[in-house]
């Protein structure tokens, strides 16, 4: 498992001063906000893309992408690397940093970041994408990073030949558990239900896995563990009966909610805070804000999907306002 | 030799020539015994490795850590493997590695080997520099990282950038599954984990620059 990332060029334009205000500003750095970078810088557009983190967004934390077109196989770190090379390329400014605000009326927008710094705007396209839900049961909150995880990449060399449990049955739940299992002594998938949602191929591999074991129809009900994960309360949807199961570390997959936060009294959201948008234009319900990726109310939340909606909302915005 | 694909070598070549200006040293320090120190010799390899395809700009000494215990701690290397990266005038800046720089960290390895040949040069803009040259106390930042850890790199690069603008300012990497007692010592289990003046303050995951400068200024502020 020993190997070498290069990494990517540090380029002079990542945190290099910022200029006083641009035509557009994408907030998130990953697939959504990097094509949306890309269509705006290729149809003119001054463009900034704000990123919080990493840049690449969730992708960056899964292994493998097998489904991205042009790809047989690519880890998410490398896909991640050439959106970002070819946002850049074309001429993004591209910043680390958090938005701490925004001021969305009017032809002259605003956004203002963590350091205090406030950018001048016409457009902004909103692409904060989603981060892991929480299962919100006790002993969650107390134990995270202290064996609760939402990243077997980041976390799973913590739990070599140890117990791990995945909880959640679709494609990053399962993928996860079939990552965890090169290094933890066994793996145990707990889901709801009596079946999986993920895709075939994925959950064939994970059944054909001698170190991956399933619990079905299960909840988890609590996390114990005196400073550090060490069982959980599971119960049996179906009968009622619950159990003490022995386990090192959890790790949760059940889905993502959007970061919107921001948002919640500026933009029209779902009840589940995802980005209500015309489904043409991606525009939101105020003018000149357009969002795109994981972070929009829609069915299907894949890469290849983001990166079209963020073509889609650079594109839309040129032609309406530019 | 040949821990680096041939693709990797070529990129790697490339990038230091193409990036490098001033020739730079790596000193790294290592265990007696080989069964003491199971990543001693991968981090040599690889040291070893990239300075052959520098063309002469990188050159490495090695140094058994027990023989040399003042050496190691003149330049701050606490644990094995661990190394220092100096500049043409002998400068390290408090920047130190503890452990072997392979999987993301190997991109960590080749930022910082630039930043330090060309003079210490950073990314942080001028406003945030500012703000850390004023920092009066010593603050130690280690930054807990895996080599399989995407979000890491960013944690590193920010904690030894810091250390460069300011002589106050010590910056480890410490890969935790090699150090697993100095991981447990800070409760790590999950990375990049950045522990401040060992143990007075921290935080776990990639925080942009302003943000890390921020944890650092309210573990000084208690």
């Amino acid at each position: 498992m020993v190997f070498f990332d290069l990494g990517s060029t540090l380029e002079p334009t990542k945190n290099k001063e910022l200029e006083e205000s641009y035509d557009v500003i994408i907030i998130g750095g990953g697939p959504a906000g990097m094509t949306a970078g890309v269509y705006a810088a290729r149809g003119g557009l001054k463009t900034l893309i704000i990123e919080k983190a990493s840049e690449g967004g969730q992708i960056v934390l899964t292994e493998e992408v097998e489904n991205y077109p042009g790809f047989l196989k690519i880890t998410g770190g490398d896909l991640a690397q050439r959106f970002a090379k070819q946002a850049e390329h074309f001429g993004c400014d591209i910043t680390m940093g958090e938005v701490r605000n925004v001021e969305l009326c009017c032809d002259n927008k605003f956004v203002i970041l963590d350091s205090g710094k406030k950018i001048k705007t016409n457009v902004i396209i909103v692409a904060t994408g989603a981060s892991h839900k929480k299962l919100g049961v006790p002993g969650e909150k107390e134990l995270a990073n202290r064996g609760v995880s939402y990243c077997a990449i980041c976390d799973g060399a913590f739990f070599r030949d140890k117990h791990v449990s995945v909880i959640g049955g679709g494609n990053s739940a399962i993928e996860e558990a079939i990552y965890l299992s090169q290094m933890a002594s066994k793996v145990t998938v707990i889901h709801r239900r009596d079946k999986l949602r993920a895709d075939k191929i994925i959950q064939d591999r994970a059944f054909d896995n001698p170190r991956i074991e399933f619990k079905w129809d299960t909840v988890v009900k609590e996390i114990k563990g005196e400073n550090k994960v060490q069982s959980l309360t599971v119960q049996n949807v179906k009968t009622g009966v619950q159990e003490e199961m022995s386990v090192d570390g959890v790790f949760i997959y059940i889905g993502l909610q959007p970061q919107t936060v921001l948002f919640e009294n500026l933009l029209r959201l779902t009840s589940d805070g995802f980005i209500k948008v015309n489904k043409d234009t991606l525009e939101t319900s105020v003018p000149g804000v357009f969002a795109a990726g994981d972070v929009i109310e829609k069915e299907i939340r894949q890469i290849i999907n983001a990166a079209a909606d963020g073509a889609i909302a650079s594109s839309m915005a040129i032609k309406k306002y530019f | 030799m040949g821990l680096l694909k041939k693709n990797d070598q070529t990129a790697v070549r490339n990038r230091l020539s193409e990036g490098m200006k001033d020739p730079v040293k790596i000193l790294l320090f290592i265990s007696k015994k080989e069964e003491d120190c199971h990543y001693c010799n991968l981090t040599k390899d690889i040291i070893e490795e990239v300075a052959l395809l520098s063309e002469g700009k990188i050159v490495t000494e090695t140094y058994v850590k027990e023989e040399n215990e003042e050496l190691a701690e003149k330049y701050g290397v606490e644990y094995v493997p661990g190394f220092v990266i100096l500049d043409k005038n002998g400068e390290h800046r408090n920047v130190v590695f503890h452990g072997a720089p392979f999987g993301h960290e190997f991109a960590t390895l080749l930022e910082i080997l630039l930043i330090v040949s060309n003079g210490f040069e950073t990314p942080i803009p001028e406003e945030l520099i500012k703000k850390v040259m004023e920092i009066k106390e010593p603050v130690k930042i280690q930054a807990f990282v895996t080599p399989t850890c995407p979000h890491c790199p960013p944690a590193v690069l920010t904690a030894h950038f810091f250390a460069m603008i300011n002589p106050n300012i010590k910056s480890e990497m410490v890969e935790a599954s090699e150090f697993p007692e100095l991981s447990a010592k800070f409760g790590v289990s999950a990375v990049p984990q950045v522990v401040i003046n060992n143990g007075d303050g921290g935080f776990v995951g990639a925080y942009p620059p302003d943000n890390f400068y921020e944890e650092i200024i309210k573990v000084l502020n208690k």
